[in-house]
């Protein structure tokens, strides 16, 4: 299990990622199981790699906010094979891949540091973070259903011929995955907004650190939750708001929160998860090849990274 | 022998214009009798269809045929437009070019959607409206009855038909499938009971669609797509509030203007609450306002818009195409072979009646030279002078038919008219 990392992972995401984009140059009958092949690698090594840091650790794979990112990233490859396996003519890849890119290169930047320590503050900080994590990835297929339906209706209503290999679901489906995205990622988001605020009540009273309540992401947070509620509500009252155009742009709107949300988390303005803390540590591919987590997993994929290499 | 084809297709010209010079069937038995007042000399079958107008015509070199002007024209007065908008826009062959042409058409090799069933039974129905109104003459008779034998015989030894292709087919296949999952829950409106609304509802039965109605202005035309397809008839006073309802609307009526005005869409746009509609406006002229498709959540595709869906269409079949063209080729050489044979007829028969009028005269003065002559012996004489007319004309015979299979041998019957005193 020798030298697994982000980037390992990431790297076989990156290939996946570019051999979708070979779907708009041309044909090949080999193309799907390299592809599902290489994300399914990914995958396998990223679920390991969780795994392992859950298990080093003793605690839950959410224990940091660098674990947050790199699960709702993981979540999202999931679904990505799922759509690959079931629905391959679907180039989602091409959407979906580099929002995961995205996400494991701002795990690199986010805290590794453990939250929560005494198990009252562990398992509000679990809840908290697991219906955040469930709110995100929700917000997150919405906004890439959003995206293709957007494309989708420009190209249907100016009878623009889709480029070759990119095949998108029917506006149909793609607004019902939108409609349910932001009632999903509501639900979540206020779940994980309500345990957020008991978690830093608990924190107080057990004495351990807590984040301030003027902290911008608490307000932030406070704002996207709002905002998601605001958008399940009037997508569920106002009928005309359930339909086309109108559900898409909700959903991209909430991503737009969303990417502030991570922007405030990454940039050290804020004490959550972590962050702004001077105890930090810097992480880099040397640290991490030669960390005893690495070392350990090396034993075990000796075949995974015969296969990379 | 004059063959010409003077027309627009979607090759050529827009479906703006293919509209307006469209003919309904009442219109083309009209524009065919105008023709006969106005051009008596001339053969003309009328071919109007969603992608195509074209007026093949042929006459007699003797005589005189309208040219490109006057066919523009011909069509731009029946439609009460100025000619001088849709002359550049009409294309203009004729002979060989002509026959290959309608050879193509026929085989639905010239269609937006190659090798779509329909064209087929568009120029039988064509050529018949000829018929009836007795403009088609035996130059077009020809022309069409061979267009229709080379049609089947690329559907028989050719794949270009195997797979069951239609402008209707491609509008559900492709655009239907990129805006609805599934058609068993959607409301289904189809206006017009034609054949392109036949065929666009087989292809929706085929996808699921379950909740069908049909509006037309003739009930029982509509009534007798419900018997066989299902669904149900709404009066046509109806239409805007089966629109409402609809989720996806077939326009295939053959109606002169558009029955969907921006206006009267407008008005009903705010009972639909943004839910998407499809419009496949399959009708030439149009039946909806092209200015509707700029509507949220309208999508509207005509004719023309589903160019690019078969030229893809076009593209996966390619394959298919060199058998059929050669077909084209080979029918089309045999048809102009045949026709210049023909019109070598008469010069032939002038020269075999000339040399039989002189063994005749020339077999009298002899036997009136000798009457003694029994009947073996006159028997035997008459199949000498046979034989030696038949071996002297066989040289010049077998000219002219190696000359017609390069073209018209006009220089080679001028020749022999001159030189054995051929009159007309």
């Amino acid at each position: 299990m020798s030298g697994i990392t982000t980037v390992c992972f990431a790297a076989s995401y990156a290939v996946a990622l570019a051999l979708e984009l070979t779907r708009l140059m041309f044909r090949s009958s080999v193309r799907g199981v390299l592809l599902i092949g290489f994300a399914a690698a990914g995958f396998f090594a990223q679920t390991v790699y969780l795994i392992y840091r859950a298990h080093a650790a003793e605690m839950i794979p959410l224990s940091s906010a660098h674990e947050w990112y790199l699960l709702a990233a993981w979540m999202l490859v999931a679904t990505y094979l799922y759509l690959s396996v079931f629905q391959f003519a679907v180039a989602s890849g091409l959407f979906i891949l580099p929002l995961t890119l995205a996400l494991i290169a701002a795990s690199r930047f986010a805290s590794d540091r453990p939250i929560a320590r005494s198990p009252a503050v562990q398992a509000w900080g679990a809840i908290h973070g697991v219906f955040w994590l469930l709110g995100a990835v929700a917000v997150m297929i919405g906004f890439v259903a959003g995206m293709m339906y957007l494309w989708q209706s420009y190209r249907i209503k100016h009878k623009v011929a889709p480029p070759r290999g990119l095949k998108l679901p029917s506006l149909e489906r793609l607004e019902r995955v939108n409609s349910r995205a932001i009632v999903v990622s509501a639900l979540m988001a206020g779940v994980g907004f309500l345990s957020g605020l008991i978690l830093n009540i608990v924190s107080h009273q057990t004495k351990q650190t807590e984040v301030p309540w003027t902290d911008p992401i608490v307000w932030h947070s406070g704002g996207l939750f709002g905002w998601l509620l605001a958008a399940a509500l009037f997508s569920g009252l106002y009928l005309p708001a359930r339909r086309g155009h109108k559900v898409a742009y909700l959903t991209v709107a909430s991503f737009a929160f969303l990417a502030v949300f991570f922007a405030l988390q990454l940039s050290g303005s804020t004490e959550h998860g972590g962050q702004g803390s001077p105890e930090i540590p810097t992480r880099s591919v040397s640290e991490d090849l030669w960390s005893p987590a690495s070392l350990t997993l090396r034993v075990g994929i000796v075949g995974w990274k015969e296969f990379h290499t | 022998m004059k063959l010409q084809l003077i027309g627009c297709s979607h090759n050529s010209a827009a479906l703006e214009l293919r509209e307006r010079l469209a003919f309904s069937t009442v219109q083309a038995g009209q524009a065919l009798e105008r023709w006969r007042e106005k051009f008596p000399s001339a053969e003309a079958v009328l071919l109007s269809t969603c992608n195509r107008v074209e007026i093949y015509s042929a006459w007699d070199t003797d005589a005189v045929g309208p040219d490109h002007r006057q066919v523009a024209e011909f069509l731009a007065g029946f439609h009460g437009l100025n000619s001088c908008a849709i002359l550049d826009n009409l294309f203009e062959q004729s002979g060989e070019a002509a026959v290959r042409h309608l050879f193509m058409v026929a085989a639905s090799l010239d269609s937006m959607v190659l090798g779509e069933p329909q064209i087929l039974s568009q120029v039988k129905q064509a050529y018949r409206l000829a018929q009836e109104h007795q403009s088609v003459g035996p130059l077009t008779h020809e022309m069409f009855q061979s267009a229709l034998r080379v049609a089947k015989r690329i559907a028989s030894e050719t794949t270009i038909h195997q797979k069951r292709v239609s402008i209707a087919s491609v509008a559900v296949g492709d655009c239907a499938r990129d805006v609805f999952e599934r058609f068993d829950d959607k409301q289904v409106l189809v206006i017009g009971a034609g054949q392109m609304a036949e065929e666009a509802l087989r292809y929706l039965q085929d996808e699921g669609a379950q909740h069908v109605t049909i509006v037309n202005r003739n009930v029982d035309r509509a009534a007798a797509m419900v018997e066989q397809f299902g669904g149900r008839i709404a009066p046509w006073d109806e239409l805007d509030e089966a629109l409402v309802a609809a989720d996806l609307v077939v326009g295939a009526t053959g109606a002169s203007e558009p029955i969907f005005s921006l206006e009267r869409f407008q008005r009903l746009e705010s009972r639909r609450f943004q839910r998407p509609l499809l419009i496949l406006d399959l009708a030439v002229p149009r039946d909806f306002d092209a200015a509707i498709g700029n509507r949220l959540g309208v999508y509207l595709y005509s004719i023309d818009d589903l160019e690019w869906v078969c030229l893809r269409n076009r593209q996966e079949r390619d394959g298919e195409l060199p058998a059929a063209v050669s077909i084209i080729e080979e029918e089309t050489r045999q048809f102009m072979e045949s026709l210049h044979h023909r019109a070598t007829g008469p010069i032939v028969q002038r020269l075999r009646r000339t040399w039989q009028g002189l063994r005749d005269r020339e077999l009298d003065r002899l036997f009136h030279k000798l009457p003694n002559l029994g009947d073996i012996e006159r028997e035997e004489i008459t199949r000498a002078f046979e034989r030696y007319v038949n071996k002297m004309l066989h040289p010049p015979l077998e000219r002219i038919r190696d000359e017609s299979r390069q073209g018209h041998p006009h220089g080679l019957l001028e020749a022999l008219k001159r030189l054995f005193h051929l009159k007309d």
